[in-house]
Formats: C-alpha cells, sequence, structure tokens
C-alpha cells in the first residue's frame, strides 16, 4: 500500500516548477501589504472534509482568510506551522517504532531491526528488544527508518480548512487573504537637460516578494496609497520616515483609474512574482518637462561653520497637465542623471518622493555643489539684557562656477519654538516665511562671491 | 554505478518534462559585456578624515554595459549574466531593446547547494550511498519532504529518513538544475520582438560596494614655504565582479543618496544539515560538568585578498596616464583617458594631478576654550594655502588624505598626515597635520577677581627658528579679551584670534580675562 501511494505521489510531482495555485489576483499597497485572491478547482466529497492549502504564502495572515464556494460551509480553519525536521521528527517518535539499518563496517553487509525510541534528550535512547541502547553510541553507521511523518508536521507552513459540503464534486473554490512580504514602489528615471531646462521622466513600478511563496501567473493591480494597518506582531523594520519633497500640493486629477482617495495601477498582462525576485513594469514615460536647478543653503541655527559648505543643488519641477509631467507619482524614488562630455549618462543624485497629486510643485536635492558654497559665521553676539541677545551674523557665499548663480540662503531656528526673533537690520531684504525661517535670494557672481550680513534679536 | 532502484515512471517524467520546458519562452542569455563603463562614487557618509576601509566599500558605482544580443521572435527572457553582485535592481534601465521592455526582474536566489535543496521541495531526487566497506553505490529514489534551513528529510521507499544522520557516505542527487537558478547574479528582461534580430542593448545600473578618495603626497622644500603635490585617484571595487577594459570615471561633490530597501536574499548558499541530538554516552560529561568552551576570537573582517594596482608608474615621464576632469552639473567628473580594468576586490589608482611650487604656509594653532584644564598640550600643525593659480594650484581638489613629507639630505622624511575636504577653486585649504612635537601651549589661571578670572597663556617653541603660532578663543566673549597692554586681537571665524611669531626657542605670552556673564 505504501509502495503505491509513493509511486503516485512521484508521478503527480515532476521535477518542474509546479504550483497548486490556481487562478490567482493580487492587490498590492505601498506598506509590505498585499490581498492575495486564488481561485482553484478543487475536488470535494460530500458532508465534511478537511482541504489543505499549499502554496498560500509563507507569511500569510491567517485571521484574515475567507474561504468561499458553492455549497461550502466551513467548520474550521487551521494553520499549521509546525515544521518537520529530522530532530522533530524523532521527538514525535517517541514511545513508537522505528527500524533501524546498521551498515557493517567490515563488509557493507545491512542488518535491520525494530526499535522503540524511549526518549529524545540531547541524544536518542532506544530499545531494541530487551536491550537499552543510545543511538550511535559507537559511531558506527546506522539509518533510521521512520514509517511515517506525524500528520501535523509540514514542510512549509500550511493553510487547512475543514468544510462542510452539500454535495460532492469539483469546483471553482476562492481563497482569499493577507499577506505582508509584497510591496511595491515606484523608480524614477530622470534625465536632466540643464541647458535646455528640460527633464524626460520614465516611471517603473518596483514589486517585490519576500513572501517565501512564488505567485504564478498573477492578475496584479497596485494601490499606491497607504492603508491603515492595525500592528501585527510583526517586525516591519524600522525605516526612516522620507520627505516628501513636495512644496506645494497639486489639486488636479490624473487620468488614472482610482477606488476612494487611492489611485490604482493595473499591470497591462499577467506575471509571475517569483518568491525573492524584484520585478519593474514601467508605467510613466513623459519627454521634455520643464524641469530646472537651484541652489539652497540652510542654516539650522545662529551658529558658526568652520569651513565653507556646499550648497544644496536642488532639481525643481511640476506635476501638472499645463507645466511637467502631468501625472499624479505614486511614492518612489527619483535618480537624476545628466550626460557627460561624452554624451554618456551619469547619476547625479537621487531623492525620494511622496505620493505626489498632479499639479504639485517638487523641489528634489539631488547632492550637495561642489563649486557653490556659504559659510556662516556669527560675527558678535551681545547681551543687551538678561532675557535680550544681540547676534551678528555674517554669511559668505562662493561661487567658482563660470557662470552667475543665485543661492536660496535661508536663516532657520529663529524662534526656538517659543520665542520668536526680530531682524534688526540685514545687508538685504530677506523674506521672512515664518515665525522661524528668512530666506535671501543672494545673486553670486561668476567666479566670485557675495557677503549677506544680518543682525537678529534674539530672547536666549 | 548502477542505479539500483530507479523506478519504470522516470522515463515518463522526463518526457513530461521536455514537453514542459518546450513550453517555456525562449531565454537569450548574455555571458558578459563587449564594453562597460564604470563611473565610481564615494560613500556618502565617510568624511575625508576616514581612509577608505578595503573591507567595508559603503560608496556605490553607475556601470554600464553594451552587450550584443541575439532575440528571438516572439516572447523572451533576455538574461543579463556577470552583473556587479551588489546591483541595486530598482535602478537598472535597459536600452536598445528593439521592442521595448515587457518587465525587468532580478531573482536573489543563486545556484547554490540550499536553493538547489529548497527548490527540489516535494521533487524526485536520488539518494546515493556508498559502502565505505566495499565501494559499492546504490542509489535510490526519494523525495524530499522538508528541507527548511538544513533541516532535510526524505520520503523513500522504506520510510522517512533524514539526510546525512546515519553516519553513511550518503548524498542527494538532482537530475537538473531548476532554470531559473543561476551561478552568477543576472539581471532579466522580458522582451517581445516581432522579428528575431541581433541587438545592441545598454544595461546601466547603480552598484554598492565601490569608494574611491583622492590620495595628495605633498614634498615640502627645505625653505618650508613651497610644497611640490601629486595626487592619486584611487578606486576600490569590493564587488565579485570585476570590470575588465572599463572606461572609468569617478565622481567628486556629492550627490544625493536614499537608503536603500533592504536587499533580498541570496537564497542562502551554505547548507548545514540539522539533525536530531546526537547526544552520546562519551558526551555526557561534557554536557554537564565542564563549561562551554570558548569560542577563540574571530578573526578581524580583512578584506578578502584584495589586490592593490598602481597603473601609472608615479614618475614625471612622458606619456604617464593623468585622470581628466570635466564638469558634470555641479559635480566634477574625472575620466581615466584609457579603458582599464577594474578587477573585482581591487583598489586602482591613476595620477589625479602634479603641481610643482605650489606656495604654502606651515603654522601652529590651538584653541582655548574657557573650560579646558591648565595641562601644557601640543599646538597642531597646519598646512595652508588658497586654491588659486596665484599660489600654484586653482583646479578643483577633490576630498582625500594627505601625506605630508620633507626634503631632507635627499631621503624624504615623513611629517605627518591629514586630510583635505573638497575644496572649490578659490578657497583657502588648510590641513591639520598632526600635533607639533615642540610647540606647547599653557593656559593658566592667575587669579579670580570678583566675577572676573585673569588668565596667562604661554607658547613655548623648541625650534631654532621662529614660527607662527595662532590662538583662537571659542567660547570666550570678544569683549573680555585683552591684557591692557594694547594686544591687538584679529577675527576667524567671527571668534577673537591671537596671532604671534613664537621666538627661536622662545616663548609668547598672552594675558587675557575672561568675565563671568552669568
Amino acid at each position: 500500500m505504501r509502495h503505491l501511494l509513493l509511486a503516485s505521489a512521484l508521478l503527480a510531482s515532476p521535477a518542474l516548477a509546479q504550483t497548486s495555485q490556481g487562478d490567482v489576483a493580487v492587490t498590492i499597497y505601498n506598506d509590505n501589504l498585499a490581498l492575495v485572491q486564488d481561485t482553484r478547482q478543487l475536488a470535494i466529497g460530500a458532508q465534511r472534509s478537511r482541504i489543505e492549502f499549499p502554496d498560500v504564502s509563507g507569511q500569510i495572515r491567517p485571521e484574515t482568510v475567507t474561504l468561499s464556494g458553492e455549497g461550502l460551509g466551513i467548520v474550521e480553519q487551521n494553520f499549521d506551522f509546525d515544521l518537520l525536521s529530522p530532530q522533530k521528527l524523532m521527538e514525535k517518535a517517541v514511545g513508537q517504532q522505528v527500524t533501524l539499518v546498521r551498515t557493517n563496517p567490515a563488509n557493507g553487509a545491512e542488518t535491520r531491526e525494530r526499535a522503540t525510541v524511549l526518549a529524545v534528550n540531547g541524544g536518542v535512547v532506544l530499545r531494541i528488544g530487551d536491550r537499552i541502547e543510545v543511538l550511535r553510541d559507537d559511531s558506527l553507521p546506522v539509518r533510521v527508518i521512520f514509517d511515517k511523518v506525524p500528520e501535523n508536521l509540514r514542510a512549509r507552513p500550511t493553510l487547512s480548512v475543514t468544510v462542510e459540503s452539500e454535495r460532492s464534486g469539483t469546483r471553482p473554490v476562492r481563497l482569499s487573504y493577507l499577506t505582508p512580504g509584497l510591496g511595491w514602489k515606484a523608480d524614477y528615471v530622470t534625465l536632466f537637460d540643464e541647458k535646455a531646462g528640460r527633464i524626460d521622466v520614465q516611471g517603473w513600478i518596483t514589486l517585490t516578494n519576500t513572501t517565501g511563496t512564488t505567485f504564478s501567473n498573477a492578475d496584479t493591480l497596485l494601490v499606491a496609497g497607504q492603508v491603515q494597518q492595525q500592528n501585527q506582531g510583526y517586525s516591519r523594520g524600522y525605516r526612516p520616515p522620507r520627505p516628501n519633497n513636495i512644496r506645494k500640493p497639486g489639486i488636479e486629477s490624473a487620468d488614472r483609474e482610482r477606488l476612494g482617495d487611492f489611485y490604482l495601477y493595473p499591470l497591462k498582462e499577467r506575471t509571475t512574482i517569483a518568491n525573492q525576485q524584484t520585478k519593474q513594469v514601467s508605467f510613466l514615460d513623459v519627454v521634455g518637462a520643464p524641469g530646472r536647478k537651484a541652489y539652497e543653503y540652510d542654516n539650522a541655527w545662529l551658529g558658526t561653520m568652520d569651513e565653507a559648505q556646499s550648497a544644496n543643488t536642488v532639481l525643481k519641477f511640476s506635476t501638472s497637465k499645463d507645466q511637467g509631467l502631468g501625472d499624479a507619482l505614486p511614492a518612489g524614488i527619483v535618480r537624476v542623471y545628466m550626460r557627460d562630455a561624452r554624451g554618456n549618462a551619469q547619476f547625479i543624485g537621487e531623492n525620494s518622493i511622496g505620493h505626489t497629486p498632479m499639479g504639485s510643485e517638487l523641489g528634489l536635492k539631488t547632492g550637495e555643489a561642489f563649486d557653490v558654497k556659504v559659510q556662516p559665521v556669527v560675527e558678535k553676539r551681545e547681551r543687551l539684557s538678561p532675557s535680550k541677545w544681540r547676534t551678528s551674523m555674517r554669511y559668505t557665499l562662493t561661487n567658482a562656477r563660470p557662470e552667475a548663480v543665485t543661492v536660496d540662503l535661508v536663516q532657520s531656528g529663529l524662534d526656538f519654538y517659543w520665542d520668536d526673533t526680530r531682524i534688526v537690520s540685514e545687508s538685504m531684504k530677506s523674506e521672512r516665511r515664518s515665525s522661524d525661517e528668512t530666506q535671501w535670494h543672494v545673486p553670486v557672481p561668476a567666479n566670485g562671491s557675495a557677503t549677506v550680513t544680518a543682525v537678529f534679536e534674539t530672547r536666549f | 554505478m548502477a542505479r539500483v532502484s530507479r523506478l519504470p515512471v522516470l522515463a515518463a517524467i522526463i518526457v513530461a518534462m521536455l514537453g514542459a520546458s518546450a513550453d517555456a519562452q525562449a531565454i537569450a542569455s548574455s555571458a558578459g559585456p563587449q564594453s562597460v563603463s564604470v563611473t565610481v562614487y564615494r560613500d556618502p557618509n565617510r568624511t575625508a578624515e576616514r581612509a577608505m576601509n578595503l573591507g567595508w566599500l559603503n560608496g556605490y558605482a553607475l556601470v554600464s554595459e553594451v552587450r550584443t544580443i541575439d532575440i528571438p521572435a516572439g516572447e523572451a527572457d533576455i538574461r543579463f549574466e556577470g552583473v556587479a553582485g551588489g546591483i541595486i535592481p530598482e535602478s537598472a534601465i535597459v536600452t536598445g531593446l528593439p521592442d521595448g521592455v515587457v518587465e525587468k526582474n532580478q531573482d536573489a536566489y543563486l545556484l547554490s547547494p540550499a536553493s538547489l535543496l529548497d527548490r527540489s521541495l516535494g521533487k524526485r531526487v536520488h539518494l546515493r550511498r556508498t559502502s565505505r566497506a566495499t565501494g559499492a553505490v546504490t542509489e535510490q529514489d526519494a523525495i524530499i519532504r522538508t528541507g527548511a534551513d538544513g533541516a532535510v528529510v526524505l520520503q523513500t521507499e522504506a520510510g522517512f529518513e533524514a539526510l546525512r544522520c546515519s553516519g553513511l557516505p550518503e548524498t542527494i542527487v538532482y537530475d537538473q538544475v531548476p532554470p531559473d537558478l543561476s551561478a552568477k547574479p543576472t539581471l532579466s528582461v522580458r522582451t517581445r520582438s516581432r522579428a528575431a534580430t541581433r541587438a545592441t542593448v545598454t544595461l546601466s545600473y547603480l552598484a554598492t560596494g565601490f569608494d574611491w578618495q583622492a590620495n595628495y603626497v605633498a614634498t615640502l622644500n627645505p625653505a618650508g614655504d613651497h610644497v611640490d603635490l601629486f595626487a592619486w585617484v584611487t578606486l576600490a571595487n569590493g564587488d565579485e565582479t570585476g570590470f575588465a577594459n572599463a572606461n572609468t570615471q569617478t565622481v567628486a561633490g556629492k550627490p544625493n543618496r536614499e537608503s536603500d530597501p533592504p536587499r533580498l536574499g541570496r537564497g542562502g548558499g551554505e547548507l548545514s544539515l540539522q539533525c536530531w541530538p546526537q547526544g552520546t554516552t562519551s558526551d555526557i560529561e561534557a554536557d554537564t560538568t565542564t563549561p562551554v568552551e570558548m569560542m577563540p576570537p574571530a578573526p578581524a573582517p580583512m578584506a578578502e585578498a584584495m589586490d592593490i594596482v598602481v597603473t601609472s608608474a608615479r614618475s614625471k615621464a612622458v606619456g604617464g596616464m593623468q585622470a581628466v576632469q570635466e564638469e558634470l552639473g555641479d559635480l566634477k567628473l574625472y575620466r581615466i583617458p584609457e579603458p582599464v580594468t577594474v578587477a573585482a576586490n581591487a583598489q586602482k589608482q591613476v595620477a589625479l594631478l602634479e603641481k610643482s611650487g605650489v606656495a604654502v604656509q606651515t603654522f601652529y594653532r590651538a584653541t582655548i576654550s574657557p573650560w579646558m584644564g591648565d595641562e601644557p598640550f601640543r599646538a597642531t600643525r597646519i598646512l595652508k594655502t588658497r586654491n588659486r593659480t596665484q599660489e600654484g594650484l586653482g583646479l578643483p581638489l577633490p576630498a582625500g588624505g594627505v601625506v605630508l613629507f620633507a626634503a631632507n639630505r635627499g631621503r624624504p622624511l615623513l611629517i605627518g598626515e591629514g586630510s583635505v575636504g573638497d575644496k572649490a577653486i578659490g578657497e583657502d585649504v588648510e590641513i591639520e597635520i598632526g600635533d607639533a612635537p615642540g610647540l606647547f601651549v599653557r593656559a593658566t589661571r592667575t587669579d579670580v577677581v570678583g566675577d572676573v578670572a585673569n588668565y596667562r597663556l604661554v607658547v613655548t617653541n623648541d625650534q631654532p627658528r621662529p614660527v607662527r603660532f595662532d590662538a583662537e578663543f571659542n567660547g570666550i566673549d570678544t569683549a573680555s579679551i585683552g591684557d591692557g597692554k594694547g594686544v591687538r586681537l584679529g577675527r576667524r571665524n567671527g571668534r577673537p584670534l591671537w596671532s604671534v611669531i613664537v621666538p627661536a626657542n622662545g616663548s609668547a605670552t598672552l594675558a587675557y580675562r575672561i568675565k563671568n556673564d552669568n
């Protein structure tokens, strides 16, 4: 009987990748979460029977499983994660009989005998007939053959459902569940032509699968936006929040499928999302949108820098229909390239964006400029009264480039989160952006320098 | 070698396999690039003071490869083999495919003992045993029932067994390599072509595990007022993949980098088999009474057998190769003019610049703050110049280490090492070259009157020549400094500065007061 079973098992498992999955549809959210719907054709007997679902996500959240099929009622649902291993196999064999095959080291002859496993604590203690032995105590080869594998030991975590069926027969059964381990983000390739003031942008959806399971030929839908999730006890790993770099949020609607607040990105074709795979599919291709470069420097407090600091190089562009990319952008990383003297695209920096509505103004710091620098220096600090200080700042801006530039120079940290600060005097008019920040637009001549001075009155 | 108990179903299975693989889409593999370009970027978080650690390179590179690929008609997977192991797959750009890209994939699994086992779960393999006594080989079919983390349970005709718990020489023999496991890191692209064609395809991607810096060698003339400056571009590839005859560039400046998402695992590699507890009677004592033997400390992580290649001999010989600087937006690009090989786990150096007779000043500096003790300490030696043509420079200087030598009767003498950050044209360049051996600074509080403390600052010079010394006062209000004798203080970066020439084998003294404002 066992031989027969084995032979049929062999027939059923040819050496090629095969899956028990049926018609798979996955809906993937940004935040490491996916909804899997798997419709399988299953032969179910009448009345009560147990169905196993191999090839579900290795990280399935079993409490989110729903199963539906014609004429099926669910009795109970189990998720077994006691994994089969030699140690487990031996432990579960305590009190049971196994077969020992001893090999004679001199002539290779095999002798078989039955043994009862008495205990598995550090070593294996056996009863063979009326003798008690420790397995392989003499280091001689002994094969241990188990008659069966205990039912609840699994090669991989397995979902099983006991159902009550009105009739017997094959029918489609739809299994749906949530799983972490599938996620997506966008990646943008931006080629910046500085002279022309244009950018070419290609957007790619990047899917990653770390569920431990391959989803074959899946109908895939991506949802841009974060859905509220309860803390699941598993560690999603801390990632510092990324800036969204939106200077002005847009108010236009993109010509994309939507569901409620979310934009939907269906993949045009079915695809196989392999385990441990990074997959990219194109979703955006814009040529010649306006883009320009700006220099920014933010001095975070009224302090001195001992050496001149590079100003940030910022790429500014819009996502509006008329003046920009004309689309809503799902969150991701924008990598910026520029052509070198030989015309090859070279990487000049990257930054992240959040989910960006159409019509937004974006400002991405791509890097720090080699040739444009700012040195803030506290020239003088005087105490006027116990709660009044006067700080004289001098900012020296230098430009080693052969063309004039304008640096947006920001002094922040002005309200100390508490007390507002007064600007007593300044060498050029600044724009007070908030109680905390003031900004100068400083023209710096080609291969030259510029100086801004300002006197602040503070409480501390 | 007799396959003892091969089941007759095998033939049927092979037929089924062949049938199935004919259905799978065509695969076009490209083993390696025809031409490659590598642009190396620095570790954005490594400051100039920190030298590169060849065992832990945190910069990155932009790799662009040109490959010629025969593309079959219809749908095909094009596999780019031999990409850098540190590839950031989402940064890959593929151009030149006649009908575009359907999707790009990178599988983290490489062919390894662990991935072979993992992919064979539930599948039929062969269990081969060799008798130590007779050498007879027996092979039987088995199905892998579990293999997670090397805990292998097999089903054979006889029942269930664990792999390699028996003490017999036994191993698993597989029929074939799963089609999606490759030996080297591989990026694949699915394309759909109207007709079979040969295409020149460019693949560009960012990869981690590279870094570079400049290394300056300065030789001070006997008068101490000029240096001969030579610099290397030192670049390192810590990746397992090398790039032969690569157009090589390095980029200075600071491109912004976001943190990369966690790398997907490579599917293990090593397979360490697990068994049931294997304790025997003779282990008992060790188990209960003897403390666990301490492991010897792991050897310090070493760069594994790094090759160090110096491409251009350091000489003024005509025809030596020197990197050429270009503008790249707000960055500086240094192009190595000829293709070179950027080998795996190797460091390479190419000349960056050579300038003789750069005017410099050497002086000494100490920072004086109210909260320091009255122990004498050594002043810091500083080599100073300005990045202008007047001084003999006037070109962008990328960050790196500086080694200062003094010419001494024909034998250079190492004075010390320092570092310099990225310096644009026109900037002041100050390089701290360690502590002065014989220039001591001591600030002593002489007395306290009310809320005013009086101090005396003494600098002593053991050299037979006068030297310049700068004391910079930090955290001391300008209004409260002065010795009442009319010493004029300068300013640097908004702070009071006492600049003085300390006579040969002599000392200089400044008296100052600190008023307690609070």
